[in-house]
């Protein structure tokens, strides 16, 4: 950060010389301070999770919840300060309502992604404001069937074109958007504190090829969380949950919260997994001792 | 020739005299709803020990044309609670997605969003914010000109039937029937259940085929009616709704005894 | 007004076959929402020396049909939760069943504000005055019901108060409501107040001394609401299916159902 003092780091709206906006810089690091959220787009459904950092011994457990319903096909989850996310969660509960009222259908969760990325990408420009101290994930649902207008109470023409486009749409939706407003699609997303090693479980997942399944993200997504949580082991947390999946799959195209005894299976497996892991790097340790 | 730019795209006062700009004006009153327009009939509602079956046909009139054949005028809520449409079409279109707005609203705070919990408004409260709605609008002489029922279950997991209308009006029942239904099919449900303890020796089955019954005879008598239908069961495993039921085993040996209707004098 | 009126279902005016009007009349003819309609039912309250009783039917009807076999037209009003378990005013509405209700939940509302700010219950007369404010703030678009309010006042007496639609009221040691009401009335005028009821060989004409006038026992008062109503069944179509009467005493209230002919 050499060019911190030279007066281009105070405020939006002034690019530094060699084009840099510094606040949203400074913004990107109050995310890397926040707990690990971390999506997983899958071939049937959308899991979001994060590890919920318990700031004091007198909060409640399960209360506060980090992820936030914001339609009935839609959930948010981000890392960084928390109010800038109530905010934000509160801004696309606000979109998805605003786009309902105006074309009587849910918003697809890339609409949200591109509404939500233009509203962050404002607080970059003005004097007055200062970029979001989050980057949240937007993971949803849209659905595959015909689906109706809302309040519409007909099926429409049974034959002829009757507006109707053939083909298949909707499907699992996740998106990432920065405190930037730079938003891209993911098949698996991390940000926060464990981000970097959030990201390399993901990319060991082969996402892209479509083969896992719903239930077994959610185990995957509580093993990364608590992999990336493996460098501050000191700090006690809690694991949030929720997924989407379609109208046949067991949340019915709604995005709730991951059910008890599947979060609890999850947390078991993932513990599981990282002590067996922390016995191989022991064992390896000592292997080395012998090979000296 | 008037070249003023207020007067462009204006047909000629010269050709067609002062030009008569009085649609432009707001100060005319509002116009509320006097009469409903499109229609739905009956709707049918009756409890059994674990739970409610609702019915209506999906049918919308306009007037006497049978308008719309398949509208579906039951509506679920939360996947917990059904809503019954009687009356004007488009004030039940309002309330679906005033309804669908507020069931959203309600997972925002759901402390238990998983499926099958418990939702926080349950169909009691459901059918108290429905008809204070109604009644806000009877009082503002704006009235949502439905008479609805709601079916599901209380807080105490028990059947909840209730119904509830334009002007607010409010009242529960073992059975329950809006309009022609009142009348017609109402009798006939008593006599499955005639007072609250007489629901817990009711069967689902029972329920469902005395709900049918009365579809039928609705069919044979009201003339806004339709044979196809929507029949909804309620249960704390939560709502099975089947939008195409078809009415089955019709006779109609009993019209050719019917006299005195129409050009008909013998 | 239409509501008392004896004709059940056109709920119009009651006139008579050769008032009705023969041709339509000429011009616009605009049809308007009304928002009001009568849903029957009957009510009833007596007072006491120590105890008041208020007692309605819970038929609710809408023309010839019959909506519902109980809904309670009884209130309890003024308990600190809505269990009403403390409750120490009971409330009677009649009439149109929606804006009944809504003055119900109102009054209850007010009540349990007073408890809230003064730590405790509001006296039956204040009760009677608020209420008396409530129906006359809608003096344009009123209240359809008629209100009967109940209750014990300062020195333990039994209290009954009636209203009108728009809030005029008098305190009274008895009043019938509703489509019965001028049915039971006469009877309790009788019954209750000893109207007619001469001391024998008191003397004749204006000489006759009135029976005097004593405040009737509770279980008396009892066997008088069944029987009222039991009559009123018989003569009204839109009075029926259960007696729901409720008991103010020192000790609290009491709420007996009882079964009424369902023709």
């Amino acid at each position: 950060m050499t060019s911190i003092g030279t007066g281009y780091d105070l405020a939006n709206s002034i690019f530094s010389p060699d084009g840099r906006n510094f606040q949203v810089e400074y913004a990107v690091k109050a995310v890397e301070n926040g707990g690990t959220s971390v999506g997983i787009r899958c071939k049937d459904g959308v899991v979001l999770a994060v590890e919920k950092v318990v700031t004091s011994k007198l909060l409640k457990p399960g209360a506060n919840k980090r992820i936030a319903t914001v339609d009935k096909h839609l959930g948010v989850v981000y890392s960084g300060m928390v109010p800038d996310g109530h905010h934000f969660a509160d801004r696309a509960r606000d979109e998805a309502r605003a786009w309902r009222e105006t074309f009587k259908t849910p918003i697809s969760t890339s609409d949200l992604a591109s509404r939500m990325g233009g509203y962050l990408q404002a607080y970059t420009l003005y004097q007055s404001v200062r970029p979001f101290g989050i980057t949240a994930i937007i993971g949803g649902f849209d659905s595959e069937l015909e689906s109706p207008v809302d309040g519409e109470v007909g099926s429409g023409p049974s034959i002829g074109a009757g507006g109707k486009v053939q083909g298949s749409h909707g499907g699992p939706g996740l998106y990432m958007i920065e405190p930037s407003g730079m938003y891209w699609g993911y098949y698996g997303a991390a940000t926060g504190k464990g981000r970097q090693a959030a990201k390399a479980e993901l990319e060991k997942l082969n996402l892209s090829e479509g083969k896992l399944d719903l239930k077994q993200a959610v185990k995957e997504a509580a093993r990364i969380i608590y992999v990336a949580q493996q460098d501050n082991k000191d700090k006690e947390f809690e694991l949030e949950m929720s997924w989407i999946s379609n109208a046949d799959g067991p949340t019915k195209g709604r995005h709730v919260e991951v059910p008890k005894e599947l979060l609890e299976e999850a947390e078991r497996l993932a513990k599981k997994a990282i002590s067996e892991d922390d016995e191989e790097e022991e064992g390896e340790e000592e292997d080395d001792k012998m090979e000296e | 020739m008037d070249h003023r730019p207020q007067a462009w795209g204006r047909p000629r006062d010269d050709v067609y005299g002062a030009y008569d700009a009085s649609y432009m004006q707001t100060n005319q009153p509002n116009q509320h709803t006097q009469s409903p327009i499109v229609t739905g009939t009956s709707v049918l509602g009756m409890k059994f020990k674990d739970g409610v079956v609702i019915a209506a046909d999906n049918l919308a009139s306009y007037g006497s044309l049978a308008r719309f054949t398949d509208v579906k005028r039951l509506r679920t809520f939360a996947e917990s609670s059904v809503v019954g449409f009687g009356g004007d079409v488009s004030d039940m279109q309002y309330l679906d997605r005033h309804l669908t707005e507020l069931a959203i609203d309600e997972a925002y705070t759901s402390t238990t969003t998983t499926p099958n919990a418990q939702p926080t408004l349950n169909a009691r409260n459901l059918h108290k914010y429905l008809s204070k709605l109604l009644y806000h609008r009877r009082s503002k002489f704006d009235p949502l000109w439905n008479s609805l029922l709601v079916a599901g279950l209380d807080e105490a997991g028990a059947p909840f039937l209730a119904a509830a209308d334009l002007l607010g009006t409010t009242f529960t029942s073992p059975s329950l029937a809006t309009g022609f239904g009142s009348m017609l099919a109402q009798p006939i449900m008593r006599g499955l259940v005639p007072d609250e303890a007489s629901v817990a020796q009711v069967t689902r089955e029972q329920a469902i085929n005395c709900v049918r019954e009365c579809m039928k005879v609705l069919f044979y008598r009201d003339a806004r009616s339709l044979d196809s239908y929507s029949l909804a069961v309620v249960t704390k495993d939560g709502v099975e709704l089947s939008e195409n039921e078809k009415l089955e085993n019709q006779s109609w040996a009993f019209a050719d005894r019917i006299k005195g209707y129409g050009t008909q004098t013998v | 007004m239409a509501m008392f009126s004896q004709n059940p279902v056109l709920n119009g005016p009651n006139y008579s076959f050769a008032e009705v009007p023969q041709h339509a009349v000429d011009g616009l003819r605009e049809h308007r929402f009304n928002p009001y309609t009568d849903n029957g039912g009957s009510t009833l309250a007596i007072a006491g020396a120590d105890f008041a009783i208020i007692a309605g039917d819970t038929r609710l009807t809408a023309g010839y049909s019959i909506n519902t076999r109980y809904a309670p037209k009884v209130f309890k009003i003024g308990g600190s939760t809505s269990s009403q378990d403390d409750a120490n005013i009971l409330l009677s509405v009649v009439g149109f069943a929606a804006d009944g209700e809504a003055l119900k939940e109102r009054l209850d509302a007010v009540c349990k504000m007073y408890r809230y700010r003064h730590g405790k219950p509001m006296s039956v007369s204040a009760c009677a005055k608020r209420l008396s404010t409530i129906l006359y703030q809608k003096r344009f678009f009123p209240y359809y019901v008629h209100a009967i309010l109940g209750g014990l006042d300062e020195d333990g007496t039994g209290a009954v108060y009636s209203y009108d639609p728009v809030g005029s009221y008098e305190r009274e040691q008895c009043r019938a409501g509703g489509a019965a009401a001028s049915l039971i009335m006469p009877f309790l005028d009788n019954q209750v107040n000893f109207k007619n009821q001469y001391i024998p060989g008191s003397g004749v004409g204006h000489e006759l001394q009135e029976r005097e006038r004593v405040p009737l026992p509770r279980n008396e008062v009892e066997v008088l609401v069944k029987d009222a109503f039991d009559s009123a069944v018989e003569r009204h179509i839109e009075v029926g299916d259960g007696l729901q009467m409720m008991i103010i005493t020192k000790d609290g209230i009491e709420e007996r159902l009882l079964p009424l002919k369902k023709d």
